[in-house]
């Protein structure tokens, strides 16, 4: 009786927590069935028609100018859809000015893009086909004559969506097959599910210095309700001052702004070194100068080179980077400051990052894991002496969490994903 | 295994003061010393049936047939609990120990206004750059006045089920007498149905039972301690956060008023 009345309170608790089955298979340890309601409205989760068109078009060179470039080939389903590139290859060996990101649980971000310029999977797909770089189709309209031209996808599409081929039902298709490359069932699903030898000692002293002295959990928070560990805004970290002089370029940025028009804007993303200004060419909110959207972790350890333009080869650069506070620039994020982690709790932290791998890509972990490891030795990002604050004064400097007292690992409240046993 | 401390009521003027009367009869030598908590004796069963104490100090109850607390199932345990406050009922008449709760939902954190009605942030753009055109056309309008900078109705959705989760996972374990390392059976709801007379808006006060100021997580303590008899959680266990949430989730509303009794 008792238990029937908690049923009913629970059922009224809200409609964020009403969960219609999930749609072909349920979701794996990692996976919120509650991001996946806020971020697939009804009318557009997948059907099975829909996935198989949408993983043929998204395997399709076709869909590019000069037949050599599909989806895929940036977003190898086999390399966890991206392509190991620092900064991706379109047609004609063209080379553009980002890194491509994984698809796998894009279907849960909030934008699009490493700037958020597409609020949608379906307005994102469609956007590379056209881009003079990537796909280098003329427009929406030359891909849709394109496909309607080749002999089997207009009896498909027939099929799937009872009309010709038409830019929107193209988009439909690839974003449905999008959707269903959602991924969790990581080393670290596992050991909250409650298997405390799921991860190992230095994964768990990871996971306590993520949450601590790391403050990684600052943008890349996550939990049970949340698992990617993004926040899914725009932070400036100071990557491009490496490359470049950075004010200059935000000058020049401020002036195109105020100057010229939105197409023109759009190109010089795309297309030029104005491109490090990321979300502000979407926003011309001069606070976004040179910001780019967290990403998600999950998967991270198979997912690199890192950052918006795949300047940091291994997850060892990446910590290096932080550790330092990043790059000065004048639009640097004010949660940006010197970690002064020690080398072993650099290691303790990458060993954490890689425990977010899911199972299913165990083999390409372990090849990622072999020769990040081999290119240790070799760290252009590395600054010892202001990390541990033998230089420079920069801030404070966070204090390794006591592990003999307790792990906070053990402990932290990430949220129900199952028996809550001792661990 | 028998002595145990003086189990107690949490919060109430009527059991504090038995609690209290309890102690001071075996602290009356040393005079103007916080008071010991003192230790229900729990008798003995003469065939070595299982004793269950009930937290006023002095109501018992032997569980006739049971040599192994650990064969008490959850339906037993309800009915063992019953029958104990039906017994502290009896003996205190006037005693002012709170309804049910009305089973509202569990969390309903406060939000602001709904992004979309929300004032937009001018800081940081000049009128040449157009960003609140941008912002318009967007339709990505983040919506000010909250504590730390812009988010949008998105971030309040994750987090208000976020809180709802834990408040849910709370409700679980204030449930489950396992999960809470009970050894007699016995979970929370069993003497505080859906989270009844815990009065987390009253802490931190002065607790009888412990002869200290006590926070809630205290007062869990003692009571996972004594009447469920188990060990103490530590006070940054998941389960003691959760349990936190929950109860403070079932008082929403209600105005806050430390040290009351």
């Amino acid at each position: 009786m008792k238990a029937l009345t908690c049923v009913a309170v629970l059922a009224l608790g809200g409609t964020v927590l009403a969960q219609p089955a999930p749609p072909q298979k349920p979701f794996p340890p990692g996976v919120s069935p509650v991001l996946y309601e806020l971020s697939v409205p009804p009318e557009r989760r997948p059907t099975a028609a829909q996935i198989t068109l949408g993983e043929k078009l998204f395997n399709d060179k076709r869909l590019s100018a000069d037949d050599s470039v599909s989806c895929a080939t940036c977003h190898d389903p086999k390399r966890a859809f991206t392509d190991g590139l620092p900064r991706s290859e379109g047609i004609k060996k063209q080379r553009g000015q980002r890194n491509s990101p994984t698809v796998l649980n894009a279907l849960f971000n909030a934008t699009q893009f490493w700037d958020g310029r597409a609020g949608t999977l379906e307005e994102q797909a469609l956007l590379p086909i056209i881009n003079p770089i990537e796909m280098g189709m003329p427009d929406v309209e030359a891909v849709v004559a394109k496909v309607k031209g080749l002999p089997e996808y207009p009896p498909e599409f027939q099929k799937v969506f009872g009309r010709e081929p038409t830019a929107e039902d193209l988009a439909t298709a690839i974003a449905a097959f999008e959707r269903t490359q959602f991924s969790g069932n990581a080393r670290f699903d596992r050991f909250l599910a409650g298997d405390s030898k799921a991860l190992s000692a230095a994964e768990k002293r990871g996971w306590a210095l993520f949450n601590g002295k790391a403050r990684c959990n600052s943008c890349h928070a996550g939990n049970a309700v949340s698992p990617l560990f993004s926040d899914q805004k725009f932070h400036n970290i100071g990557i491009a001052a490496h490359q470049h002089d950075f004010p200059k370029l935000a000058a020049e940025a401020l002036r195109v702004v105020r100057t010229g028009d939105a197409k023109q804007i759009d190109e010089l993303a795309i297309q030029t070194n104005l491109s490090e200004m990321g979300r502000f060419l979407v926003t011309k909110n001069e606070n976004d100068i040179g910001s780019f959207k967290t990403p998600t972790l999950r998967n991270v350890g198979v997912t690199g080179p890192y950052m918006h333009d795949g300047s940091l080869a291994t997850l060892w650069d990446v910590m290096d980077h932080y550790n330092k506070g990043g790059i000065p620039n004048p639009f640097l994020d004010g949660g940006m400051q010197r970690l002064g982690l020690t080398e072993p709790e650099i290691d303790d932290v990458v060993a954490f990052l890689f425990a977010l791998t899911s199972e299913d890509l165990a083999a390409l972990e372990k090849k990622e894991l072999a020769s990040q490891r081999a290119r240790k030795n070799k760290r252009p990002e590395r600054d010892t002496a202001v990390a541990l604050g033998k230089k420079g004064n920069l801030g404070d400097i966070g204090v390794s969490p006591d592990l003999s007292i307790s792990n906070p690992a053990d402990r932290g409240f990430y949220g129900p994903v199952g028996p809550s046993s001792e661990k | 295994m028998n002595a145990r401390k003086t189990p107690g009521i949490a919060a109430l003027g009527a059991l504090g003061l038995l609690s209290l009367g309890a102690a001071s009869a075996k602290d009356a030598s040393t005079p103007g010393t916080s008071p010991a908590p003192a230790t229900h004796q729990v008798p003995r069963s003469a065939e070595g049936n299982v004793v269950i104490a009930l937290c006023d100090g002095e109501t018992t109850l032997e569980v006739k047939g049971v040599k192994d607390p650990a064969q008490i199932d959850k339906k037993q345990a309800q009915a063992i609990s019953d029958q104990l406050m039906a017994e502290w009922y009896r003996k205190n008449p006037q005693a002012n120990w709170d309804p049910v709760p009305p089973r509202v939902a569990l969390a309903q954190p406060p939000t602001p206004p709904p992004a979309a009605k929300a004032d937009v942030k001018k800081q940081g753009e000049s009128a040449a750059s157009d960003a609140a055109g941008v912002a318009k056309q967007k339709g990505d309008q983040e919506q000010a006045g909250h504590t730390y900078g812009a988010f949008s109705a998105r971030d309040e959705a994750l987090w208000k089920a976020s809180a709802e989760q834990m408040v849910k996972e709370g409700h679980r374990v204030f449930h489950d007498s396992k999960e809470l390392g009970s050894t007699v059976a016995i979970s929370c709801d069993m003497c505080h149905p859906d989270g009844a007379n815990t009065h987390p808006e009253t802490y931190p006060k002065y607790q009888v039972q412990l002869g200290r100021v006590a926070l809630l997580r205290d007062m869990v303590n003692w009571c996972i301690e004594n009447p469920v008899r188990g060990k103490a959680l530590a006070e940054d266990d998941p389960r003691m956060k959760a349990m936190e949430a929950y109860i403070f989730a079932q008082r929403k509303g209600v105005k806050l008023e430390y040290g009351k009794h």
